[in-house]
């Protein structure tokens, strides 16, 4: 049943499960594998392995001290991993990050409190055994169960077709206000969006910001601002948040 | 800019991967903090190199760099990625205690993922943990992308052969 394949043929079935093919590579090998069961059966176990190993693999995550340590062992300030407001003001970090869409704010970080606070309710739930406290991918789920928990239920878009499926919601508090926040998955990763009221009614945004690591992509619309927190690429975060507001503009 | 700043925009936020991966390729959680300590001192004094690119794998690759002088320093029986494909022969695959031991299906799979030699096992978790494309995993471990493509098919290769067809498993 499991024959060898060609080393050639291996090679691209490979490729075409790590997505590295051209669309005539891709055309090529799905019209050879519809007919050959050989083939197709090597495809089946490559794809069942992926996903045996996407399932199992735990989350390596670093110590708590590790980032001290690094930033003692480099000389630089010592800070202590979870003064989020202090770090605020003293890591907000703009090079190389630039990108024609996002406005890279450097200026506003350090009297903006709510940036420090949104990321370290992130980091929070990264570290408690669940990083929501209702898990749905279903957005008709979440969003009455914010109903009666806060004052104003925050609108829920369903980006799963977009690659962003929906994990679950939470209630972070942002100074003494109770604020909705959504979760959603990227591959691996998570992306918090937290929803604060804003002093303002005007749209503006995106800015992106970076705190110890985090990444940060901040909008407003119609007397809300969204904060987007994950650890993904900047470019990423900034894509989610398009297509995050995309959806927003076509659900209201 | 300073050094320091430098060093916090393009290296900080890249931490949990560098452990991550620092964790993959020494096994254990001890060694994988020193070599991301080690890592990052050299990251710092190089950070003059980086010349803007794809921050990541700049701290990937001396993550790995970092790694393989760890263990070659520390352990007897490392073996240090071959760039030659016929280096690693299935004739010394070595099914682990461990992967037959592991209770659970994850359990096998990590073992089986620790037990590939060093020079499959950073192309695959480069690939399926650090989720990086053929071009990032070529330029981080340093060899054309052909052997690339060849370290995972014979990766993927090992750990069907070692941990069996999930359908299997329940036969067992």
């Amino acid at each position: 049943m499991n024959e060898p394949l060609a080393r050639d043929q291996e090679l691209l079935l490979n490729a075409y499960l790590d997505g590295e093919l051209s669309p005539a590579e891709v055309l090529t090998i799905e019209q050879k594998l519809a007919i050959d069961p050989t083939l197709a059966n090597a495809f089946v176990r490559l794809k069942s392995l992926r996903n045996r190993v996407a399932a199992s693999l735990p989350r390596m995550t670093p110590p708590p001290g590790l980032a001290a340590r690094v930033d003692r062992a480099v000389g630089a300030r010592s800070t202590a991993r979870y003064d989020w407001m202090r770090l605020a003001a003293s890591l907000i970090v703009a090079a190389g990050i630039g990108s024609s869409a996002t406005f890279v704010a450097m200026r506003d970080a350090a009297l903006d409190p709510t940036a420090g606070a949104v990321a370290a309710a992130h980091v929070r739930a990264l570290m408690a055994p669940q990083p929501f406290d209702v898990a749905s991918s279903d957005r008709h789920t979440v969003k009455p169960w914010f109903n009666g928990r806060i004052p104003q239920a925050p609108v829920v878009v369903d980006l799963a077709a977009q690659g962003y499926p929906l994990a679950g919601g939470r209630v972070d508090v942002i100074g003494t206000t109770p604020v909705p926040t959504l979760v959603f998955r990227h591959r691996q990763h998570l992306i918090s969006v937290t929803a604060v009221p804003a002093a303002a009614s005007g749209t503006t945004g995106p800015a992106l910001r970076q705190i110890d690591g985090y990444r940060l992509v901040s909008w407003s619309r119609d007397g809300v601002t969204y904060w987007a927190v994950s650890d993904i690429e900047a470019s990423d975060l900034e894509a989610f948040g398009q297509a995050f507001r995309a959806a927003a503009r076509e659900s209201s | 800019m300073n050094d320091k700043e430098r060093f916090q925009s393009v290296v900080q936020p890249h931490l949990t991967d560098a452990y991550a991966l620092a964790r993959w390729l020494t096994g254990n959680a001890v060694d994988a903090e020193d070599v991301v300590q080690e890592a990052c001192l050299r990251a710092f004094r190089g950070i003059g190199g980086y010349n803007g690119g794809n921050a990541r794998a700049w701290v990937l690759t001396i993550v790995r760099n970092t790694a393989f002088n760890w263990m070659a320093k520390t352990r007897a029986h490392v073996t240090l990625p071959l760039d030659d494909d016929e280096s690693l022969q299935p004739t010394d695959l070595e099914t682990p205690e461990a992967v037959l031991s592991a209770k659970t299906d994850a359990a096998r799979v990590e073992a089986a993922i620790a037990a590939l030699p060093d020079g499959l096992r950073d192309t695959f978790v480069l690939r399926e943990v650090h989720e990086l494309g053929y071009k990032e995993i070529a330029q981080v471990t340093g060899v054309p992308i052909g052997t690339v493509m060849s370290r995972l098919a014979r990766s993927r290769n090992r750990l069907l052969a070692v941990l069996g067809d999930a359908k299997d498993d329940s036969h067992e």
